[in-house]
């Protein structure tokens, strides 16, 4: 958690630490012995991994098993390249870095069928089958490897010497994790981290999740490349053996013990365990077992790793001070300017009539999703006008949600069509969705947990492709001009719906009723053309739902046209200008909120329950079927 | 033909192994949406301690599996009493605790009985049975039978007990469950103990057949769950079948493409996971918004 | 609290800074300390497995060299020097064993015992080259001897001649025709197969059937059903001994009564054990040393390798002792030199071993024979005829 005091340094001691660890990097070769040196330049290939690794696990979420293949892979790439078609160092290790990509893409492709724990297993399968053909085949030397790897040249320098070697190192690392930073603190890292967060709830806010995958697994691929070319550069050897299972998990407890979610954190749990293995070197079972242990105590008392241990630290003392978040302060919302042409539609509150001179903004024909069996929606039609508030009530289990699920593309429709504004999207994924101007909330708050709120807001506002990140490698100043930009709209948008204050904050340790309104900035943050709320009101106050009806009917203002899932009939009444009512997966009515509550049919819906007005706020979750 | 039919009759013999394994994994999968990546270990303590008690105390194989089962029970109550504060928050935490958990049983094991592994007297000396030039080791047919047991038995636990009944319906919302008055981190220990128990099972079933080492879990591990995956995770019957598959698999592989054997069953694994993701019988799990 | 981390990193590396520019920065690396070219111990450093699958066949191999060392540091030592042995464990890892070379190197080692993995010491050569570090190594596989390495030498024949005694054996002498293999694409296997098919062809022989398994497989039918269906008269195997045993152990339940035949790991207890002493009976070794009462030296080593260790001698055990004793012989003949001259001196020994009399040529081979041995009655016992 950031507070206003910590949340920004001053400069100076910044680059004075930069410049220690510049200093330090420089003298060390100075200041130890030639096996030494080694174990430094090897700890150093395995922070590289490990920075891999953490990008796909830690930022991305993906677990990703297979990290000691990318690392193979560009070292076998090099390795063959070398010895069998005589390429210099440099163009195979180029050659290689491609091929690790290319694999890593291919590993990521599983990713976009499957869920993560699955991926666990694939991944390491895949990582088998690449020992297995290394094993195999001619070409790479069987069991028994590949030796007489060339040195790499560099402009004369005697790169055979583990000391000049070191420097090389250095600086690729140093660029490496430079470039890891660059794109963990920017737009790239922000969708990723989000999707780990909640996959779901990125899609809807616009990031395609199975690019992301992909872009995961690939960037994590990169660094394993980076690291096998360094590795056979220094060994100038590779076997099948250095790929193995165990190694894999070594490098996992390097990066779980060091932090996952950190790069810096997967740096130190590298560098560490290589020099404690190192000092373990003839007690290798008693390492294996500290190791396990230790990954064990972190994933259960600490699992933001040693990274997380200074946070934790800072949030238990404030904690004990009595010092928290609680001297920040919800501020009004700030209105909307209302859209001129907008507002002319929406006094048209006759559906029709709208239908007639322009597209509804929203059509539902004849939508079904039938899970095994049971029949969730049976041809559902609504049709929702430009500009309008509209209501969808029903009793519990109705279909209300799924209905929702199916326009924001969660689930395919089993049937039917939805269109919107005139276009048809069924089908379509949420991801496109969003793009096409379609927003929402979720009814049990879905925001992003490991994020800070503005965090949560920029990745929303965010709306370049992912596709768009080879300005990544290219083109880096508008990467950071586009940051700059997103960070002004951000703050805008925070301090129109008062949350300024809670910028920094971890939005899981906020009230009930300000994750709400945070949802509500997030849905808005992608500048929507239709905008569903599922139970917007749910555990809000009296006053709270009072703002909300006010936000909503601000941003209704603005030309969004909404729809809304709600219990609340106090706030349906007054907010909407039409209400469908659900029950069963089928529309029994539709109208005015006047209308719709005195028609029998719906009466005999809620029948069982108390009266409308007077329907509880739902405890538990909605059972989706 | 008769290499295809023995091959087919070798490949089902460490398929009823990999069943059990897989059976084992997707309990505890269903139960608690979890992959424990601990389990090829607790077979492979499960192999040691059913070889050691039936080799240097001498006791009856039947005892010394027992015995093994209940040993590596508590184990597996252990590994989910520790992971307990994480279940239903972080299955990817918990993940790498158990790969944690494998670590450190290897090298328990590695502490206790050394690097190197030993055989283990078959328990059943008759002599293979022969059919049409085809032969059945009739430890085979003992592991089978062993494994049809299990499968009866546990299924039987699940749909008609009221222990079992509770197993269920955390595996369908663990939130409900808590609801109606069923006491969740005992439903997860139950299964984590069942699980570890069939590994043990398997593991000790597995041990004259092959040979007994601290590392022996990984191979047999890995190919468990994939016979989960494949036959669906959580899934009980489909476990079965995914073990038999892959042994069927990896036995054809063996003789088609030799060396590359590995290679070509991970390969076709992933592809039909890719194809079919959640498995051949897969239950669609809603994901809910 | 971060810009007081800060402020003491800045103010540590202003001071080891100014520790650099006060000792001159040159160019890094060590200083060069006296190694053991003068006085004091000998070191002399073991490296194999310790931990790990292969450990068995390391700690045999490091028994040997231990035996050997202390009879001559009981007899005062080299020039009055003691000898230092040192214990690497190479966890049968390539990797490991060029971490181990280097550490060998920059911790003045100056003659290299092992390693059993003909993998792990050909990675280690270049290395070992490198820093003019002789070794005499335990494995077998010909790549070793590829590397053409000046500091590389055996305490062994290499497969090429195992295999070809064993085809001599078995075509030549009982006049087979019909062999089948089955090898594992482990670095050890595809050696055997490679050296023993070539022995095959030439003598104008086919193999009936080649079969390789991955050397973490488990069931064998499909391929041993292939190798039934050929009907061999005898089985070449080339694995390690687990495996082996396994194979073995499947193919008698197969109903496969065809022997097995191969080399140093079907000579040893893992092997029997595992495939169990009745399915083992008749399989034919190549071997070196195929036991204990070979000959009146050997004897006498399996006595006091018994007394120091209390466990029976094999195999691993002699060719170390072998090596270490080739070692030690050289060191003492060139006045414990080091590097080319240390090397050369290797090469210039000749001596009569447990394994037979060992003349070294370029190569690094210094023995090429093997005898043949059957297994009969859970021991290995000298061929007739």
């Amino acid at each position: 958690m950031n507070l206003p005091g910590t949340l920004r340094h001053p400069r100076a001691p910044r680059l004075g630490g930069l410049a220690a660890l510049i200093a330090a990097a420089w003298i060390l070769p100075y200041q130890v012995g030639g096996y030494a040196i080694h174990v430094v330049n090897i700890a150093l290939v395995f922070a590289l991994l490990a920075i891999g690794m953490g990008l796909a696990m830690g930022i991305a979420g993906q677990i990703n098993l297979a990290q000691v293949a990318f690392f193979g892979v560009s070292a076998y790439a090099t390795a063959i390249l070398t010895t069998h078609s005589g390429l210099g160092f440099w163009p195979a290790a180029a050659l290689a870095m491609v091929a690790s990509a290319l694999i890593g893409l291919l590993v990521g492709i599983p990713a976009l069928r499957m869920q993560s724990h699955y991926l666990g297993i694939v991944t390491l399968g895949l990582a088998l089958g690449f020992i297995n053909w290394t094993t195999n085949a001619e070409i790479a030397g069987g069991a028994e490897g590949i030796s007489a790897i060339p040195v790499p040249p560099m402009f004369g320098i005697d790169l055979t010497s583990e000391y000049l070697y070191y420097y090389l190192e250095v600086v690729v690392f140093a660029l490496a994790l430079a470039f890891g930073l660059f794109v963990v603190r920017t737009g790239l890292g922000r969708r990723l981290k989000a999707m780990r967060d909640d996959p779901l709830a990125a899609g809807a806010v616009g990031a395609e999740i199975p690019l992301l995958r992909m872009t995961a697994f690939m960037l994590s691929s990169v660094f394993g490349g980076i690291a096998g070319v360094l590795y056979v550069g220094l060994i100038r050897y590779i076997a099948p053996e250095t790929f193995n299972i165990a190694n894999m998990f070594l490098l996992l407890a390097m990066v779980v013990i060091g932090g996952r979610q950190s790069l810096v954190g997967c740096v130190v749990g590298a560098i560490g365990l290589t020099l404690i293995r190192e000092q373990l070197v003839d007690h290798p079972t008693v390492a294996q077992l500290g190791f396990g242990i230790v990954v064990v105590i972190m994933v259960v008392f600490a699992p933001t790793g040693l990274a997380g241990v200074p946070a934790r630290v800072r949030a238990a003392v404030d904690r004990r001070r009595g010092r928290s978040a609680d001297r920040a302060e919800l501020r009004p919302f700030q209105p909307y300017e209302p859209a001129e042409q907008d507002a002319r539609t929406t006094e048209e509150t006759d559906a029709g009539a709208a239908a007639e001179s322009v597209a509804p903004m929203l059509e539902v024909r004849e939508v079904s999703k039938q899970f095994r069996g049971l029949k969730a929606l049976d041809g559902v039609s609504v049709t929702v006008a430009r500009g309008e508030i509209r209501g969808i009530v029903g009793p519990n289990g109705s279909g209300k949600t799924t209905l929702f699920n199916v326009i924001s593309g969660f689930y395919k429709a089993s049937g039917g069509r939805v269109v919107l504004d005139g276009r048809t999207v069924t089908g379509a994924r949420p991801y496109r969705l969003s793009m096409l101007g379609v927003a929402r909330t979720f009814q049990n708050l879905r925001l992003f947990g490991e994020m800070s709120v503005k965090d949560n807001l920029l990745v929303a506002l965010d709306r370049s492709r992912t596709a768009a990140s080879w300005r990544y490698v290219l083109w880096p100043v508008g990467v950071l001009r586009r940051e700059h930009r997103l960070n002004e709209q951000a703050d805008a948008l925070l301090a129109r719906f008062g949350l300024t204050e809670f910028a920094g904050a971890a939005p899981g340790s906020l009230p009930y009723g300000i994750q709400r309104r945070i949802e509500i900035a997030r849905a808005m943050a992608g500048s929507p053309r239709l905008l569903l709320l599922d139970e917007p009101a749910a555990g809000l106050n009296g006053e709270e739902v009072r703002q909300l009806a006010e936000i909503v009917r601000s941003i209704r203002g603005s030309g969004v046209t909404v729809v809304l899932i709600e219990h609340n009939m106090g706030l349906v009444m007054s907010l909407c200008e039409r209400v469908t009512v659900l029950a069963g997966g089928v529309v029994i009515a539709e109208g005015t909120p006047d209308e719709v509550v005195g028609d029998p049919a719906v009466i005999e819906a809620y029948l069982g329950d108390s009266a409308m007005a007077e329907m509880p706020l739902p405890t538990t979750t909605e059972v989706s079927p | 033909m008769q290499v295809f039919l023995q091959t087919l009759i070798g490949g089902l013999s460490l398929g009823a192994i990999y069943a059990l394994v897989a059976m084992g994994f997707s309990l505890v999968y269903r139960t608690m949406g979890l992959v424990n990546f601990a389990h090829a270990d607790v077979l492979m303590i499960g192999a040691y301690a059913a070889s050691t008690f039936y080799m240097s105390t001498k006791l009856p194989f039947a005892v010394a599996m027992v015995l093994s089962i209940a040993l590596t029970g508590l184990i597996g109550l252990f590994i989910e009493r520790v992971l307990r504060p994480l279940e239903n928050k972080d299955f990817t935490l918990m993940l790498i605790g158990t790969i944690g958990f494998g670590m450190v049983l290897q090298a328990v094991a590695v502490l206790i009985w050394g690097a190197t592994g030993h055989a283990v007297d078959n328990p059943v000396q008759a002599a293979p049975i022969e059919l049409f030039g085809l032969r059945v080791r009739t430890y085979d047919l003992v592991v089978l039978l062993i494994v049809a047991v299990a499968v009866v038995l546990l299924v039987g636990f699940l749909q008609r007990t009221k222990r079992g009944a509770a197993m269920q319906a955390v595996a369908m919302d663990h939130e409900a469950a808590t609801a109606v008055g069923i006491h969740v981190g005992r439903s997860n220990a139950i299964a984590f103990a069942i699980g570890a128990g069939l590994a043990a099972l398997a593991g000790g079933l597995v041990g004259p057949l092959l040979y007994v080492n601290p590392t022996m879990g990984g191979a047999i591990g890995i190919k468990g769950f994939a016979a989960a995956m494949l036959g669906g995770c959580g899934n009980i019957p489909g476990a079965i079948v995914g073990g038999l598959a892959i042994g069927v698999l990896d036995s054809f592989a063996a003789g088609h493409f030799q060396g590359y054997s590995e290679l070509v069953v991970f390969l076709v694994f992933t592809v039909i996971i890719m194809i079919k993701p959640l498995g051949l019988f897969g239950e669609m799990t809603v994901s809910r918004a | 609290m971060f810009n007081l981390s800060r402020v003491r990193l800045s103010a540590l590396a202003a001071g080891a800074l100014t520790a650099c520019l006060a000792t001159a920065c040159g160019a890094p690396g060590e200083s060069e300390e006296s190694g053991s070219g003068g006085s004091g111990p000998i070191k002399i450093a073991v490296v194999n497995a310790q931990s790990g699958q292969l450990s068995s066949l390391g700690k045999w191999e490091h028994k040997g060299v231990k035996l050997a060392v202390d009879e001559w540091n009981k007899a005062g030592g080299i020039n009055g020097r003691k000898i230092q042995l040192d214990v690497f464990d190479d966890q049968g890892d390539p990797t490991v064993g060029t971490n181990i070379a280097r550490k060998i190197a920059s911790q003045k080692y100056i003659a290299m015992l092992g390693t059993a993995e003909s993998a792990v010491t050909i990675a280690m050569a270049p290395v070992l080259r490198q820093y003019e570090i002789p070794n005499i190594a335990s494995g077998q596989s010909p790549g070793m001897v590829a590397l053409k390495s000046p500091y590389l030498f055996l305490n062994g024949p290499t497969s090429t001649t195992y295999d070809e005694t064993l085809a001599k054996h078995l075509v030549d002498t009982e006049k087979m025709k019909k062999v089948a293999l089955i090898t594992n694409n482990g670095a050890y296997g595809k050696g055997e197969h490679d050296a023993f098919a070539k022995a095959l062809g030439d003598r104008g022989l086919k193999p009936v059937a080649d079969e390789v398994v991955t050397i973490d497989q488990k069931d064998f039918s499909a391929q041993l059903t292939k190798i039934r269906q050929a009907r061999p008269e005898v089985i070449f195997l080339g694995a390690e001994e687990v495996e082996s045993g396994l194979i073995v152990k499947q193919a008698r339940d197969l109903g496969i009564t065809a022997p097995f035949a191969g080399a140093a790991p079907q000579g040893t207890p893992v092997f029997l054990d595992t495939a169990g002493a009745e399915n083992a009976e008749g399989t034919i070794v190549s071997s070196p040393y195929l036991s204990n009462d070979i000959s009146e030296d050997a004897k006498k080593f399996a006595a006091a390798y018994q007394a120091a260790f209390n466990e029976e001698a094999e195999m691993h055990g002699a060719k170390a002792y072998d090596g270490a004793q080739i070692m030690l012989t050289a060191l003492k003949n060139s006045n414990v030199a080091t590097g080319r001259k240390l090397a050369d001196a290797i090469r210039a020994v000749r001596h009569q071993g447990l394994l037979g009399d060992f003349v070294y040529d370029e190569t690094g081979v210094g023995i090429k024979a093997t005898s043949i041995g059957v297994i009969k009655g859970g021991k290995l016992v000298k061929a007739e005829g």
